[in-house]
């Protein structure tokens, strides 16, 4: 366990090197609340409700989703994932005795907890500049799902990452999967419209795949709706972690031993 | 005791071969040749506890292929392999525990930070007390006189300073075996001559096993006293590396600089001219006339004279040349 801790402190140490960066997040964040802010803020002008939401509660909504959409960074890994496989430099990570997908997680771990601090300052201070009255759950029983929701949703979107880096083992190119994850991932965790704008029938299908307990149901959840969801949601993406772990293990285990490990 | 056995160990790879040119691209589309390539061809190998041995061969000989299959990156097509006891591609964590590898061209340090959070991260890693992890650091300072460049970030640093981090790294663990594949490849020669240095301390001291891949014959020549030539995936010579050169390195190439210009007289047969300027002669003499043709050169006051021996893909198109069958020293 040690050694993956130290890995994460080793990802939060190379974040502490870009300055830079860590500002452009920030202000993305920013960015994003205030312009959440405007649209909102014009669509609201004439009413005091839409699809049950209040102002304060969609802001409240949009600066949770935004947060957890944000703190998922493990876009990166399939990408690192993947070119290591095709210019040869995997084997960085086959002959260190390390599991490499809690490597990846470690990895992941440090990242996030290092952007997560700054945007949750930012998420936290534009609350108070905007004088939001944040609707929050009031059921620490329903928080509590909805931070293993979180766990878990973050937990499921590095093991998909990883998989679909790993699919650089059969296809050398993983660039179109990556766009069709991208664009499904975008629509269903609801990070662009809540989804309870959409009709019912497109939120029943929605609601069979893991993208939607990820970061829209946790969003829900932690305003103080749909409650009733929290269990089996958390059912729902558990089993497909363990489905995705599954498929994970089997793809290494048989195109590993196809990997040639040309390139440099 | 062999720590390192093959047995008929071959690899083989398939590679798409696409036609030239858009047209050639777009019937890649709708159908593909392949090509297959034997990288290793029926390889057996034997190495004891505590060698230091080479692989030699040109570019595409299958030496790296071979180091990748030794260390668990790539899985043998046929044939069998155990590295102590272990078949590598499993990737046991207690198998990886015992070696290290250290490919130029392939990092394990962490470009933004310094060398001494790559080496907390792999003391953590190795699972190395506190204490012997000291020890151990302190020792390869001494060795590689780099203690000013610990708290360096290692983008800054040179190709020479960054191979001698990457060495650090990998012996932290003290691993029974230390795989290297052109670990000198860009150096200059003073950088290659230190490396060369710890390397070979390394081994005495130690008893590190280490296998050295190396297209420079100063590293093979000074480092091991076994080489193994490889060829087309096949083992050509496996045997003593000074009788390998004894018997297969028949020519030197002797580089003068003048002053001024100067011509040479005419040259006994077994000296040829490789190139020549006024001011720079180039020339290829026999093993055994080297020193009578040096004593004669040094008459025309060169301001610089330097010898170097043949290239690894010279001798090697000798050995191969010769035959395979009439090699006694392959095993």
């Amino acid at each position: 366990m040690k050694k993956y801790v130290e890995i994460a402190k080793i990802y939060i140490k190379s974040q502490l090197v870009w300055r830079a960066d860590v500002a452009f997040q920030v202000l993305f964040t920013v960015t994003k609340i205030l312009f959440a802010y405007l649209l909102w803020g014009i669509i609201f002008k004439d009413r005091t409700e839409v699809a049950g939401f209040t102002f304060q509660s969609m802001l409240s909504y949009y600066i949770i989703s935004s947060f957890l959409s944000q703190l998922d960074m493990s876009d990166g890994i399939s990408s690192e994932v993947s070119q290591r496989i095709r210019n040869g430099t995997f084997s960085k990570y086959m002959v260190i005795p390390v599991n490499i997908q809690k490597y990846f997680m470690a990895m992941e771990a440090g990242v996030v907890a290092y952007y997560g601090v700054f945007q949750f300052i930012a998420a936290f201070v534009w609350v108070f500049i905007f004088r939001i009255k944040f609707a929050l759950s009031h059921d620490p029983l329903i928080i509590l799902c909805a931070f293993l929701l979180i766990l878990l949703g973050l937990l499921f979107m590095l093991q998909l990452n990883y998989y679909l880096g790993l699919l650089a083992l059969k296809y050398q190119e993983i660039g179109t999967f990556l766009m069709i994850k991208n664009n499904l991932v975008a629509f269903i965790t609801g990070s662009i419209v809540p989804l309870v704008l959409l009709p019912q029938g497109i939120i029943s299908v929605m609601k069979l795949f893991p993208f939607y307990y990820i970061t829209y149901l946790p969003s829900m959840l932690l305003i103080g709706r749909m409650g009733e969801e929290a269990v089996p949601g958390l059912v729902i993406i558990f089993l497909w972690c363990v489905m995705l772990q599954a498929l994970i293990i089997v793809t290494w285990g048989y195109y590993r031993r196809k990997f040639d490990g040309v390139g440099i | 005791m062999n720590i390192i056995e093959t047995n008929k160990l071959t690899k083989r790879f398939r590679r798409y071969k696409k036609q030239v040119g858009i047209a050639g691209s777009i019937k890649g589309l709708i159908k593909r040749d392949y090509e297959e390539i034997t990288s290793v061809n029926e390889l057996d190998l034997k190495i004891k506890e505590g060698e230091f041995v080479g692989l030699i061969g040109p570019n595409g000989a299958g030496k790296t292929t071979l180091v990748k299959m030794l260390t668990g990156i790539i899985a043998p097509t046929s044939g069998e392999i155990s590295v102590f006891g272990y078949y590598p591609n499993d990737l046991k964590n207690g198998f990886k525990q015992q070696y290290a590898v250290v490919m130029g061209q392939k990092s394990q340090l962490f470009f933004d930070l310094t060398v001494e959070d790559t080496l907390r991260l792999f003391k953590e890693i190795y699972g190395i007390p506190e204490a012997e992890y000291e020890t151990a650091k302190n020792f390869f300072i001494e060795l590689f006189h780099v203690k000013e460049l610990m708290n360096v970030q290692v983008r800054t640093m040179s190709l020479g300073e960054r191979m001698k981090m990457e060495l650090i790294v990998a012996l932290l663990h003290n691993p029974k075996i230390l795989f290297l594949d052109e670990p000198t490849i860009g150096l200059d020669s003073i950088a290659s001559k230190q490396i060369r240095g710890f390397l070979k301390e390394i081994n005495e001291t130690r008893g590190t096993t280490i296998i050295l891949t190396s297209h420079y014959m100063e590293d093979i020549k000074t480092l091991c006293r076994r080489s193994i030539v490889i060829n087309h995936g096949s083992k050509i010579y496996d045997g003593d590396t000074d009788q390998l050169f004894e018997r297969y390195q028949i020519h030197k190439k002797i580089t003068l600089t003048f002053d001024i210009p100067m011509e040479l007289p005419k040259l006994t047969p077994g000296i040829f001219v490789i190139s020549e300027t006024p001011y720079k002669k180039v020339l290829k003499v026999t093993k055994e006339k080297t020193s009578e043709l040096l004593g004669q050169l040094m008459k025309y006051g060169p301001s610089d004279i330097s010898v170097e021996e043949e290239e690894i893909g010279t001798i090697v198109e000798r050995i191969y040349g010769e035959g395979r069958g009439s090699l006694e020293e392959v095993r």
